[in-house]
């Protein structure tokens, strides 16, 4: 309810703000300036709310922190499927979706969706340790196809709403397991193959409540925080079983 | 109904982890397993990273141990002597596996040796075990004898060796008279497995003091949740101060679900004759052995695999 209330307060703020063509023809904001990981948390939607002057059709990059990740490869040895090599991918970022209101390959030709990184598979990602140009392209390519199958790389020509070629509400899904960090929202205005306005915003993501607290003492005080729990859950343990046990006698 | 793991770093749901937990108590208190091989995978499977599930595992054993080892306790089924020597022989083994494991890890091969360590051991025991177990269970007029198949023979050679060893003494608990280099070793043993696969190694243990040391099934239950406890633990603490990787809330979820689990187990256990708990145990572990072998066999569906570095 008070989010809707939030996207109606911008909305109203940005009827009453006219851009103009020759300054800034693109105002964008997202819903929410922080989210906030609690115990209940399962994903959540941030919506971009914004005025352009239209028509035209719109692009919302959304690109979470980077965040390494490591890949393998099953190899057959004898009659068996054993893993095979590991490679550390590093650079790309942890979650990267591409909003449109239309298949992007159809409203920007490949040079200005190279230039404006909005080609899913074209993500500068480094692989660790290094190898041969041809070889390291496999990898890319596997790690790619894993990020889309996992849903962390994905396009999607249905998200954005547009209300009188002027205001749009972009509705982003965040997957529960999110990476800690700076997220950045960029929106692009397009017109005949050429992007003509541009508008970068950013909201944070962080642990919150006792999710921090844990976080934080289980890095900081790590010994003292294992030897702790660690006990606590003997006790746990033994309480939970020592009880009933002493009431049936 | 979702819950957010700090160090997991993902949403789990509650009841699905309530409900591992059960299954892991019910099969502690029952035979007094650990569970560490069956808890580890279905958490993997969950999604949960790797390093996160064999290190919250071990926390939320410890804290099933405890309270099993409490039971056990109050009903005698613990031989204490017996216990601090396999305790200081896990101990050992452990450190010595650390090393070992660094060097695999170092040779790129630590994976698959783990693999090939689960289904071979696995493997052995359960086949061995299952085959004693139906035996005594369908014809109980044949005497269950040591001498009247395979792995038991393999037992009674490594009991006249251990007869052989030096520092002989009698655990009166278990009633049994051995050298305590016996127990020492064995819990070295297992103590390698800790390291190396990550489990209590109740499924080693249990194994080996029923048909090699020859002791009463209920005091080798209680005996191992006993050595388990303490090993778990050591284990908790040492992947929570060096890897950052124990999650109290995935633990606590896990512990809450095996306490359940293993009242039930352990008043069935309290029903059923040791041969029937035998072949709970025995089935249990072929199971999980032969599931791992299929794994092995059959091709992926995906050939790469991801994971995420935990913080």
């Amino acid at each position: 309810m008070m989010r809707w209330l939030c996207c109606l307060l911008l909305f109203a703020g940005l009827m009453l703000q006219t851009p103009s063509w020759a300054e800034e023809p693109l105002v964008v904001v997202p819903d929410t300036g922080e989210v906030k990981i609690t115990t209940d948390f399962a994903g959540t939607e941030v919506k971009a709310v914004g005025s352009m002057r239209g028509p035209a059709d719109l692009v919302i990059k959304l690109v979470g922190p980077q965040q390494a990740a490591i890949l393998s490869r099953e190899t057959k040895l004898g009659p068996f499927w054993v893993e095979g090599e590991t490679m550390k991918m590093e650079g790309a970022p942890s979650l990267l979706f591409l909003y449109a209101t239309a298949p992007i390959a159809s409203i920007l030709p490949p040079a200005e969706q190279q230039k404006y990184g909005l080609i899913l598979e074209g993500v500068p990602v480094r692989v660790a340790p290094q190898l041969k140009a041809r070889a390291a392209d496999d990898w890319r390519k596997a790690f790619f196809r894993l990020k889309e199958r996992q849903g962390y790389y994905h396009e999607d020509d249905t998200a954005i709403r547009v209300f009188g070629n002027r205001l749009f509400i972009a509705d982003m899904q965040l997957p529960g397991d999110l990476q800690t960090g700076t997220y950045t929202v960029e929106t692009l205005v397009v017109k005949s193959g050429k992007v003509v306005g541009r508008n970068v915003a950013q909201f944070s993501v962080r642990l919150s409540g006792i999710e921090r607290w844990v976080w934080n003492a289980a890095h900081d005080h790590s010994w003292l925080f294992g030897g702790l729990f660690t006990l606590l859950a003997m006790l746990l343990g033994l309480a939970l079983n020592a009880i009933p046990y002493s009431r049936t006698r | 109904m979702e819950f957010f793991l700090p160090i997991a770093h993902m949403d789990v749901n509650i009841v699905l982890i309530l409900f591992y937990g059960a299954v892991v108590g019910f099969l502690s208190g029952l035979v007094g397993v650990g569970g560490g091989f069956l808890i580890t995978p279905l958490l993997i499977f969950t999604g949960i990273p790797p390093i996160v599930a064999v290190s919250s595992g071990s926390a939320q054993m410890a804290g099933t141990a405890a309270g099993a080892s409490f039971l056990h306790w109050r009903h005698g089924n613990i031989d204490f002597k017996m216990g601090f020597i396999l305790l200081i022989g896990s101990w050992l083994g452990g450190v010595f596996g650390v090393y070992l494991a660094k060097v695999l890890l170092r040779a790129g091969q630590f994976g698959n040796v783990v693999v090939f360590l689960y289904v071979v051991l696995l493997g052995f025991i359960g086949v061995s075990m299952l085959i004693e177990s139906l035996q005594a269970v369908f014809r109980p007029g044949t005497p269950a004898t040591p001498e009247a198949h395979a792995p038991a023979a393999s037992g009674s050679l490594l009991r006249t060796w251990i007869a052989r060893l030096p520092w002989q003494t009698s655990y009166p608990v278990s009633g049994v008279r051995m050298s305590a280099l016996g127990p020492l070793l064995l819990g070295a043993a297992v103590g390698v497995m800790t390291s190396l696969m990550g489990v209590g190694g109740g499924f080693i243990m249990v194994p080996v003091m029923i048909y090699v040391l020859k002791m009463p099934t209920k005091v080798v239950v209680g005996t191992s949740l006993f050595q388990l406890l303490f090993t778990t633990a050591a284990v908790s603490v040492m992947q929570a101060g060096i890897n950052h990787s124990v999650d109290p809330f995935l633990a606590l979820i896990l512990i809450f679900g095996s306490v359940l689990g293993t009242k039930l187990g352990a008043r069935l256990g309290a029903r059923l004759p040791a041969e029937k708990l035998r072949l709970i145990l025995a089935l249990v572990v072929v199971a999980v052995a032969a599931k791992m072998v299929v794994t092995l066999l059959i091709p992926p569906a995906h050939i790469h695999s991801m994971s995420v570095e935990v913080r």
